[in-house]
């Protein structure tokens, strides 16, 4: 059996695209997990199909929409009482060093 | 600069956010209101609450559909909402629901009239919705976010890259402004930014099939800016071209204080926003039903407007064009003519008077101290002969800087125009035996001085004189 | 009568309709077998004595509604990954502790609606991912049936408040197994309905087509009960179906198995603990016996529900638990030195080993280059898997599986190997990933005492014949007694 096992750079690009800081065991855990796990889905790949068609999981009698109306005003202190650093009223973190 | 221009072509594509007219937010009931106190319109949906889930606003979509009928577009019957993965303060998820794949129309266009007279076709690639991210203001020690804004519905309107000039692009930016305005689909408020605009501009030498480099230019948060900041881009460009230097990839941004843009971020490898269908929500299905209802019901657009006010004012092309600007001054014109019942003379108004006050004060239509019915009024007290059109000017300006009614104006100053004959003829008789060489000179053949002669009688009465029954009886006392 | 914490919801509410007890009695009973029992089992992490009392109190004030209110007085531990307003909500983990919930989950306010109490937040693996309780940063959950077991996961907590006659039912969460797995190991009834029969709205996503929220109870009409006050169209859940909600529990009196034909697939029993595969074979006799036919189905793309669902799972894992960054609520790590760091530090340390790993599995999937071989593959397997069991019901009205392979595992006996954990969870995942109901029902002990469950897979929003089904099978095989 072929244990394919993610490089070390592999794992940081996705710990930090997730932004997840990891410590090096953390690192090496990954590398070994998420490749024994991602081997094994590579079964996928032999499966014929019959169509491409994807699931639909929403019941078809959903209802798709709300109409437009203002609703009371949300009891905001419930929101804001978990923060966890507030200025004068938002949520406050130090600066944005890049933005998107 | 102009051996350049014919060297070099620019090619720019737009990209514009506008926000959508309605009440609630996108996926929640909160306010869609812009201005109000730090995080007061928020919920648990808007604002990433573990377990909230989001339910889609009906009339946004409606507004979708209208925009993209406006707009030429295809639309697609069902369409997908995806995630767009990222981080970011604002953006409470730590995704934003929008469109990608498929969203809910494609290939349409907006025709545009440029300043030589050419009506140019530009194409429109797609247009999807999304929601918009909350605030990050800048505070001295780090940042706050606001949430507000967080939530709100947005269209994303994103051209082809057909526009070759500033102008261009200007005129394109102008047109769909006013067809988003005139549908009542967005307010078109770039400065309260609910009408935002990207530019991409690249530049390349004429001939030439290949696209150059581009460069985001972001935050262009004003018409006035616009093609000062796009004309700047692409002369930027030309000019490291000209030296052989490579155009980098990057975002830019507009310094309105130095005129200039600058580098606002190097542009990384394209982030992987790791788009899939959001399962929390059914595949958008518009029938065409709905489509059908939602065009019967359309606002008129623009060039509606235009062709109406020309067939139903007899306006020129010209003028009609000046008065459906913006909605607002097109309704207000249209109480004026309706008040005045003389059509002509309000456009004149408007167009010329009112508009020339308003652009020199630096006011909108929309706060004009003038109202419309009182505008209207002015004319109707003209046409009666109350006051002659010089007169006029006069109280149209005390009612500029007053706002008071123009009946209260000329009472106050007893500006009533005089076209009593008996009155008149005194006056005359007076300028008559003040000027005995003119009179001489008249008789002669000297039929020019009639001007003269009103000129002075006009003087005698302040100005308040008929001018026309002025000159009708000049010339019968001399003649 | 201090055995009223062990009284299920049935007897409950005839008591009190005949004013054999007050809601106020039932509650300190409740709270006084949590004191004794808690602290071994681990089964509550928030429970606020001040707020049960004041709402029995409540209850006995109304009296009259003990007529008509469908839950009146009974107090139901809810996981902690669903929110009520102003009790915590951790989802057994630490990036979450110390949240108060600012609003109630559409079923807790249904709950509440029809008389329920509140009792406390049941322990759970770590955002649902799990199927042992030990994921949990609040320490792990054990069996009442063998203290030194797993009482099943993620809802392993609310399992063991039931089967600790802490409470007489609970609310789970179900995404690959997590009520019917915990029903299964305790020897309860656990009902995971239909996907979009009971709203999402409050309860903490994990994979959003494949959550549902469902409860776990002593009998076939406790659950039934329960079951139909939480159902139902929300317009908070744009995924909830409107199809109207009939009494589970009014229909269980014309359970009958006349006519119907149950499907299983042999293949499956391969590989399956001895002990469970007999008392599998003799449920089937049982439902023989009690008029039904049985039939063989096949299921083939079944077998690739575990890399289907661990490719679907995490990639909406991923996506919803983004927001768990240190900004708005929620755990922000101590030290950082820009926004950067916030993030990576806050969620590096607040979530734990296994909720990392799925993170980024998903993030893995979904990323760019990788999306169509992984993810969108995944999507399309899994309506071959759908479409499997819509072939099936052609020919049966209801699938037979065990719900486990095997009994109550020993803690710590598969934390190491990802896998093996996985695999406890293969007759249940396909469940989800088609979207069907399915109940769980205690159907055999094995040697050691320890609880083995039967698994009903119904067609979609066929929710009261399944429960009809069971309640026939409850009433051959008997109801468990709980220690």
């Amino acid at each position: 059996m072929v244990l394919l096992m993610l490089s070390k750079e592999e794992v940081l690009k996705i710990a930090q695209l997730a932004r997840l800081e990891l410590s090096p065991e953390e690192v090496v855990f990954f590398q070994n997990r998420l490749g024994r796990v991602l081997d094994y889905m590579k079964e996928l790949n032999g499966v014929k199909l019959e169509a491409a068609a994807t699931v639909r999981h929403v019941p078809e009698d959903a209802e798709p929409f709300r109409e437009d109306v203002v609703e009371e005003a949300f009891d905001r202190e419930a929101i804001m009482r978990n923060a966890p650093a507030l200025d004068e009223g938002g949520f406050s973190l130090p600066a944005i060093l890049e933005s998107e | 600069m102009t051996d350049l221009n014919n060297k070099y072509e620019a090619v720019i594509g737009l990209e514009v956010h506008a926000q959508l007219l309605t009440k609630s937010k996108m996926f929640c009931s909160c306010a869609n209101q812009f201005g109000a106190a730090i995080n007061a319109n928020i919920c648990p949906v808007c604002t990433g609450q573990p377990g909230a889930l989001p339910a889609v606003n009906r009339q946004a979509i409606e507004l979708g559909v209208r925009a993209a009928m406006a707009l030429n577009c295809q639309i697609r019957n069902e369409s997908i909402f995806a995630r767009k993965n990222y981080f970011y303060p604002d953006l409470p998820k730590g995704y934003q629901i929008s469109q990608y794949e498929k969203p809910f129309c494609e290939k349409g266009s907006l025709t545009v009239r440029l300043k030589s007279g050419e009506q140019k076709q530009f194409g429109i690639t797609r247009i999807h919705f999304e929601e918009d991210a909350g605030k990050n203001v800048h505070a001295s020690h780090g940042t706050v976010v606001n949430l507000n804004r967080a939530g709100v519905p947005l269209i994303e309107i994103v051209s082809e890259p057909d526009m070759r000039t500033s102008h261009e692009a200007g005129q394109y930016l102008r047109a769909l402004h006013s067809i988003l305005q005139f549908g009542d689909i967005c307010d078109g408020n770039m400065e309260q930014g609910n009408f935002r605009c990207d530019a991409n501009i690249s530049v390349r030498k004429r001939g030439d099939s290949k696209f150059g480099t581009k460069v985001e230019l972001k935050n262009i948060n004003s018409f006035r800016f616009v093609e000062k900041a796009i004309e700047y881009e692409i002369e930027r460009q030309i000019d490291l071209v000209e030296k052989g230097e490579a155009i980098r990839q990057q975002t830019r941004t507009w310094n309105s204080s130095k005129n200039i843009t600058e580098l606002m971020r190097e542009k990384e490898s394209a982030h992987d926003y790791r788009y899939f269908p959001d399962p929390d929500l059914a595949p958008l299905v518009i029938s065409e039903a709905w489509i059908k209802s939602i065009r019967s019901q359309m606002p008129e657009m623009p060039s509606q407007v235009l062709a109406r006010f020309q067939k139903d004012y007899a306006l020129s092309e010209y003028d009609a064009g000046v008065l459906t600007a913006t909605k607002e001054l097109a309704s207000f014109y249209e109480q004026t003519a309706a008040k005045s019942k003389n059509p002509k003379a309000s456009a004149n108004w408007v167009a010329n008077e009112l508009l020339g006050r308003l652009n020199a004060a630096g006011k909108e239509i929309a706060n004009s101290p003038v109202k419309a019915q009182q505008l209207g009024d002015l004319v109707t007290r003209i046409d009666q002969g109350e006051i002659s059109g010089k007169i006029a000017k006069t109280v149209f300006e005390e009612m500029f800087l007053t706002g008071r009614n123009p009946a209260e104006i000329i009472k106050e100053k007893g500006l009533v125009q005089i076209s009593d004959t008996g009155a008149i003829e005194v006056a005359i008789d007076k300028v008559i035996a003040a000027n005995p060489s003119q009179v001489a000179d008249y008789k002669a053949g000297k039929v020019k001085l009639l001007g003269f002669f009103v000129g002075q009688v006009m003087k005698e009465t302040q100005g308040q004189a008929n001018p026309g029954m002025v000159n009708e009886l000049v010339k019968k006392k001399l003649d | 009568m201090s055995s009223l914490h062990s009284l299920d919801i049935q007897s409950l509410l005839a008591g009190y309709q005949k004013n054999d007890f007050s809601v106020q009695e039932v509650a300190k009973s409740c709270l006084e077998a949590i004191s004794k029992k808690n602290p071994q089992l681990n089964a509550l992490l928030e429970v606020s004595k001040d707020r049960v009392l004041a709402r029995a109190a409540e209850l006995d004030q109304k009296k009259s509604d003990a007529q008509r209110l469908k839950l009146f007085g009974v107090p139901i531990a809810i996981k902690d990954n669903i929110l009520v307003k102003d009790w915590q909500c951790t989802a057994g983990s630490k990036i979450l502790q110390g949240y108060r919930s600012p609003y109630t989950a559409t079923t807790v306010a249904r709950l509440e609606a029809e008389g329920a109490v509140v009792l406390g937040k049941a322990n759970c693996d770590e955002f649902a991912m799990g199927s042992s309780n030990e994921s949990s940063a609040f320490g792990p959950c054990r069996n009442p049936w063998d203290l030194e077991r797993v009482p099943g996961g993620s809802s392993g907590g609310s399992a063991a408040a039931v089967a600790g006659s802490l409470c007489p039912a609970a609310l789970g969460s179900d995404t690959g197994g997590s009520i019917r797995q915990p029903a299964s190991l305790c020897g309860l009834v656990g009902i995971k309905p239909s996907y979009g029969r009971v709203s999402r709205f409050g309860a903490i996503a994990y994979a959003s087509s494949l959550d549902q929220v469902g409860p776990l109870g002593k009998t076939v009409w406790d659950s039934a009960r329960v079951l139909e006050v939480i159902s139902g169209w929300d317009r908070f859940d744009a995924t909830t179906s409107k199809a109207p909600v009939p009494s589970y529990s009014d229909a269980l009196k014309e359970s009958t198995l006349k006519g119907l034909k149950f499907g299983f697939c042999k293949s499956w029993l391969e590989g399956v603990d001895p002990a469970v595969q007999k008392a599998f074979e003799n449920s089937m006799q049982l439902l023989k016996q009690a008029g039904a036919e049985i039939v063989e189905i096949d299921l083939p793309y079944t077998k690739y529900s575990l890399s289907v669902y661990y490719l679907i799972a995490p990639s909406e894992a991923s996506s919803n638990l983004a927001r768990y960054d240190g900004v708005h609520y929620g755990f922000r790590a101590p030290e950082f030195k820009d926004s950067e760091t916030l993030y990576n530090r806050s969620r590096g340390q607040g979530f734990g080993k296994e909720v990392k790993l799925r993170i980024m599995l998903g993030t893995y999937a979904l990323s760019a280059g990788y999306y169509d071989a992984f993810y969108l593959k995944a999507t399309q397997v899994r309506k071959m898997i759908q479409q499997d069991f819509s072939n099936a019901f052609k020919k049966c009205d209801a699938v037979l599986t065990p719900t486990s392979p095997s009994t109550a595992f020993k803690l710590g006996e598969k934390s190491d190997d990802p896998l093996k954990m996985y695999l406890s969870d293969v007759f249940t995942l396909p469940v989800n990933l088609a979207g069907l109901p399915a109940v769980s029902i205690p159907c055999g002990l094995d040697d050691l005492r320890l609880p083995i469950g039967l698994q009903i897979i119904g067609r979609p929003f066929d929710e009261l014949r399944l429960l009809q089904m069971a309640r026939v099978h409850e009433s051959l095989f008997g109801v468990l007694k709980h220690p």
